[in-house]
């Protein structure tokens, strides 16, 4: 369960407090030796072909202009991709493609669709172009629906409302979920992003709130993933990664990935199943 | 091993020998409020015999047994010596008051005793603080704060700019065993950190044992801080107070029954949200303003003491402090409050002249909860650790060669760590988690004290257990210190000690938070170790300046961190978070050199000094590492002037001009080494850099300097009433010091997103240059 008043409010009053004083200045430092990664970003979505993003990762303060040599320089091009499943292999074609609204792309796709058998196993191989090589594997997981969506006006301010999300919560294993709520469009910034076990839950119901914020004739999309747990501690890691950077308060963390090799890689080749909910406010 | 060690121990005990003796016993005391003085010293130098008083005033001195009186000195620093011919038949029973130097009514001449009862003391690696000296220095907001003055010793390096943090030795923030009329304060801040527990108008003085730890103190690794609350004043009714820009304070204290028993209650507040809530008020109609949210501390002292007869005095003392932070609308009412509450009960009992006793029951509670109501869903957070100690120690002086202290304790430890609660009125809903701990600490201890030509050594052991089952840990701890006296001028020390310390505190960051959480000792976190040797001199330069030198090594083991990435709230197994590992310290050069009588007193400290953690097998896969506050060197001068004196018939009006100047070597910290883009999954966003942490803490801060200044005038007393005007000026050079250091970067939107332009570096401070005003009153 994300602390999302804890995490909030620290930073907050140091943040308003050094701004009002006008206490930053540019400094120049020296950060540590940095070799650049492979990053892969590999999500299995089912009915979907199989697709990744293939990135490097850069030393801190390298230059990195705004020019038409942006993607050339962050893509890597030229890997074999190779996706084993059921007796199966796929392999990736390298090309740029990219799904919109919200705007996705990907530079490996694949010929065949991702199944949606939960349990289906999946081994990831790619052998970069230099000769290093990246693998991970992962299992599919089942959707969790959605059960309600409850709109509820505030006592004291009619006009404000509140979104309660209900799902039902498998209790006999141990499940990990991510939360995304999004007003108005999906490729806004979400007003709640958080990863959540169902182990603290002692009842079969799981339900996730919003505040009294919400006007008749906005648009609600909520949406839950059923993760695993390799994608649970990616994204708390770089959740944590972010804010260390950022507050002083909090521990920074290393990226936790799961995908291993001897291209020293970093990411996530995980499952992708989700149930989103499109609910317009109304009274 | 440890077989041979104790036979050994055993046999150094002498045997004491009952001579024709005579035997001076009593207390000394402030002759103008009664309060008794610790370390106090009694000498007969004409034998070449002397002792000091302990923690609760009380003295003994063995002396020949003869028909011609003998000359014995009391002295005391900041008090008029006192010199007294007593004849040595018998007990003798000699309860002194002393004057202090302010009331007197002419200048004297003041022994700087102290200094060289410090030189010979087998003690090393202590500093004693006393609310004197720290109510004259300038102070953050003007707030005056004994453990802040305390950061400013050699050997201790402070925690984040500002706060009172504590990293004594190369030990961690938690490794300080930190007591309030001997009770046990788990949390000694407010305000995340910037203000201490301890108000200084309750407090008398504070002593803290960075190493040679008597075998009397337990249970925490790397420093003993032992603050005493006064005890009342038995002579007059009087109180003291003061308004300053954060909070006010009030203390009165006088006699029950006058030189037999004393009260004292002390309350502090800070009042900046009474402000915030009437610009709440005032705003109350404006549709876009924001309301602010509400946060004050306050704090309670109170003691009384009763002499029940002349062989019994009994003290009871109370603390009670709270941080309240509260933000209401009519959607939404979150509160997070958190704070300490502590009790003490003593009974001193002397058997004779030769045997005190004290017998103390203690509790401590520290707690925090957060708490948050939305209609018809509630959202609780908490963490709490209780713990109920009897103890009892015995201080017996067969002869003045001989100092013996024995006793016990044991104390009953419960936790409850992290407990969730969260779910719907209905209970449709529920979320649960948190661990609940019980635990039984033991401690046993003998100690002597021996002196023999020019030699002191006090020898000890002390045997702490831990139960908490299944879970039991039994460990001998030696404790040894030595003094050798090669001339009346210098003297060379030595002491060992090994220390187990059974409860942990888990935090998320290298700052002290409230919600960081106390954890026991349990089959898979064993007990953290810790041994430390020292070496040093005390040189006495002059009558009124000594120069001590010390080095010293500690090793650590068992020492507890959190993994990379550790959750610490909403989690039902904490340990799963813990990694074991060890560590290590050492400094050849902890200098200080202190003056403390004179129109000019201070010390000036300085540390050099290497700290180490490592073999973590989840951190770095057990690579050595350089923790947040492994600074370099540590400088610090503090310097207390009375620039003008006017003593005429005790009505005096002084200035006294104070400065204190600040080196270090900037903290250690964890910066990214690299980056990455992360497009992540449909509705998140894109986050064009995501930083990439590589080894821990391989970055080190610029240095961190600052100046405060302060002023203190005092007016002519008008009948009973003194007041002083305190003006302080904290980080007078306006330097920005660096608190932290954010990368942050320039982006720009393009086709796939926001990407990054520019990526800079930018240090935060936190405090320009911060004059405040205090007043101060007394009567």
């Amino acid at each position: 369960m994300k602390l999302n008043i804890l995490k909030f409010l620290l930073p907050v009053a140091v943040i308003f407090v050094l701004t009002a004083c006008n206490l930053s200045k540019v400094i120049e430092i020296e950060l540590p030796e940095y070799e650049p990664q492979p990053v892969v970003e590999f999500y299995l979505e089912p009915g979907k072909p199989f697709r990744m993003l293939l990135t490097r990762s850069y030393a801190f303060f390298d230059n990195l202009g705004l020019d038409s040599t942006f993607l050339q320089n962050t893509l890597i091009d030229g890997a074999l991709v190779m996706v084993t499943y059921n007796g199966k292999t796929d392999t990736l074609k390298n090309q740029l493609t990219a799904d919109f609204n919200p705007i996705k792309i990907f530079n490996y796709v694949g010929q065949q669709i991702v199944p949606a058998t939960p349990g289906t196993e999946f081994l990831l191989n790619i052998r970069l172009a230099e000769g290093t090589e990246i693998t991970a594997t992962t299992k599919m997981l089942s959707v969790v629906p959605i059960d309600s969506v409850v709109i509820e006006f505030s006592a004291d301010i009619d006009t404000l409302a509140r979104a309660i999300t209900y799902i039902s919560d498998d209790l006999t294993q141990k499940n990990y979920y991510r939360r995304l709520l999004n007003y108005n469009s999906l490729d806004s910034f979400p007003d709640q992003d958080f990863v959540l076990t169902d182990q603290l839950s002692q009842t079969k119901t799981i339900a996730f709130g919003t505040g009294y914020e919400l006007a008749v004739g906005d648009t609600v999309f909520n949406t839950i993933f059923h993760v695993s747990e390799e994608y649970y501690d990616f994204i708390e890691s770089v959740q944590l990664a972010v804010a260390g950077n950022l507050n002083p308060f909090a521990q920074p963390s290393p990226i936790k990935s799961n995908v291993q090799g001897s291209a020293n890689p970093i990411g996530i080749f995980a499952p992708l199943v989700f149930f989103r909910d499109t609910t317009i406010v109304t009274r | 091993m440890k077989y041979s060690f104790l036979a050994y121990f055993l046999l150094l005990f002498p045997i004491i020998s009952a001579a024709q003796n005579a035997t001076v016993t009593g207390t000394l005391r402030d002759s103008q409020n009664g309060e008794t003085l610790i370390g106090a010293t009694v000498q007969a130098p004409g034998l070449g015999k002397g002792n000091a008083s302990n923690e609760y005033g009380f003295y003994s001195l063995t002396l020949p047994e003869g028909k011609d009186s003998i000359l014995l000195r009391f002295a005391y620093i900041g008090y008029q010596t006192l010199n007294l011919n007593v004849l040595p038949k018998g007990s003798v029973n000699l309860n002194i008051e002393l004057i202090p130097v302010g009331a007197m009514l002419e200048e004297v001449v003041i022994e700087a005793n102290g200094l060289d009862e410090k030189r010979r003391s087998t003690e090393m690696s202590v500093s004693t603080i006393s609310t004197r000296d720290v109510k004259a220095l300038p102070a953050l907001f003007g707030e005056t704060d004994i453990i802040k003055i305390l950061q400013l010793k050699p050997g201790i390096t402070p925690g984040a700019e500002g706060t009172t943090g504590l990293f004594v030795r190369g030990g961690n923030n938690d490794q300080n065993l930190i007591v309030l009329d001997e009770a046990v304060v788990y949390n000694a801040n407010h305000l995340f950190g910037f203000f201490s527990t301890f108000n200084s108008d309750a407090v008398k003085d504070l002593k803290v044992y960075k190493g040679g730890f008597p075998a009397q103190y337990g249970g925490r690794l790397s420093s003993v801080i032992d603050v005493r609350m006064k005890e009342g004043n038995s002579k007059k009714l009087s109180g003291t107070g003061g308004i300053g820009s954060i909070s006010s304070r009030l203390t009165l204290e006088g006699p029950i029954q006058k030189n037999k028993s004393s009260f004292i209650i002390s309350g502090r507040r800070t009042y900046a949200d009474v402000i915030t809530e009437a610009i709440n008020q005032s705003n109350k109609d404006n549709p876009d303003f924001n309301k602010i949210p509400r946060y004050y501390f306050y704090d309670l002292n109170t003691k009384v003491n009763f002499t029940l007869s002349p062989k019994d005095r009994l003290y009871l003392s109370g603390y009670f402090g709270r941080d309240v932070f509260t933000f209401k609308d009519p959607t939404f009412d979150f509160r997070f409050d958190w704070g300490n509450a502590t009790g003490s009960a003593r009974w001193n009992h002397t058997f004779g002249p030769k045997l005190f006793s004290n017998t103390t029951f203690t509790y401590s509670d520290y707690r925090y909860e957060i708490a948050n109501q939305l209609q018809g869903f509630s959202f609780t957070l908490g963490s709490n650790v209780k713990d109920a100690n009897t103890k009892v120690d015995f201080y017996w002086q067969p002869n003045n060669t001989h100092t013996v202290r024995f006793g016990g304790n044991i104390t009953y430890h419960d936790f409850i760590t992290a407990r969730l609660k969260a779910g719907s009125d209905d209970g449709q809903v529920r979320f649960e988690s948190g661990q609940d701990f019980q635990g039984w600490e033991y401690g046993a201890y003998v100690a002597d004290e021996w002196a023999f030509k020019r030699m002191k050594l006090n020898y000890g052991l002390r045997l702490s257990m831990w139960q908490n089952s299944p879970a039991f840990y039994a460990n001998l701890e030696p404790r040894i210190a030595a003094n050798y006296e090669v001339n009346k001028r210098l003297s060379i020390k030595a002491s060992y000690a090994r220390m187990n310390q059974y409860v942990h505190l888990l935090a998320s960051s290298g700052l002290s938070l409230p919600t960081d959480i106390w954890y026991p000792s349990t089959t898979g976190v064993k007990p953290e170790i810790s041994d430390q040797i020292a070496i040093g001199t005390s040189y006495l330069l002059g009558n009124q300046i000594l120069v001590t030198w010390e080095a010293w090594y500690k090793l650590l083991q068992n020492s507890v961190d959190l993994k990379d990435g550790a959750q610490l709230f909403g989690n039902d197994d904490l340990e799963q978070e813990l990694t074991i590992g060890r560590g290590y310290a050492y400094s050849p050069i902890e200098l200080e050199i202190e003056k403390k009588e004179g129109r000019l007193t201070g010390w000036i400290g300085y540390t050099l000094a290497w700290v180490k953690r490592g073999d973590f097998p989840e951190i770095d896969n057990g690579t050595w590492f350089s923790p947040r506050f492994d600074t370099r060197h540590n400088i610090s001068v503090v310097a207390l002037w009375d620039a003008l004196k006017w003593k005429k018939k005790g009505k005096g009006k002084s200035l006294q001009l104070t400065a204190t100047w600040v080196y270090s070597s900037g903290y250690q910290t964890w910066l990214p080494g690299g980056r990455f883009s992360f497009q992540d999954v449909p509705g998140a966003p894109f986050q064009p850099v995501v930083p990439y942490y590589g080894p821990r803490n391989t970055f080190r801060y610029p240095a961190y300097t600052r100046a405060d200044l302060g002023i203190v005038y005092k007016w002519k007393r008008i009948n009973r009433f003194e007041n002083d005007l305190t003006l302080s000026l904290f980080n007078a050079t306006n330097r920005r010091n660096p608190y932290f250091i954010t990368i942050a970067v320039e982006t720009a939107e393009t086709p796939v997103g926001e990407v990054p332009i520019g990526i800079k570096a930018k240090q935060v401070s936190l405090f320009p240059i911060l004059p405040s005003l205090t007043w101060n009153f007394k009567f």
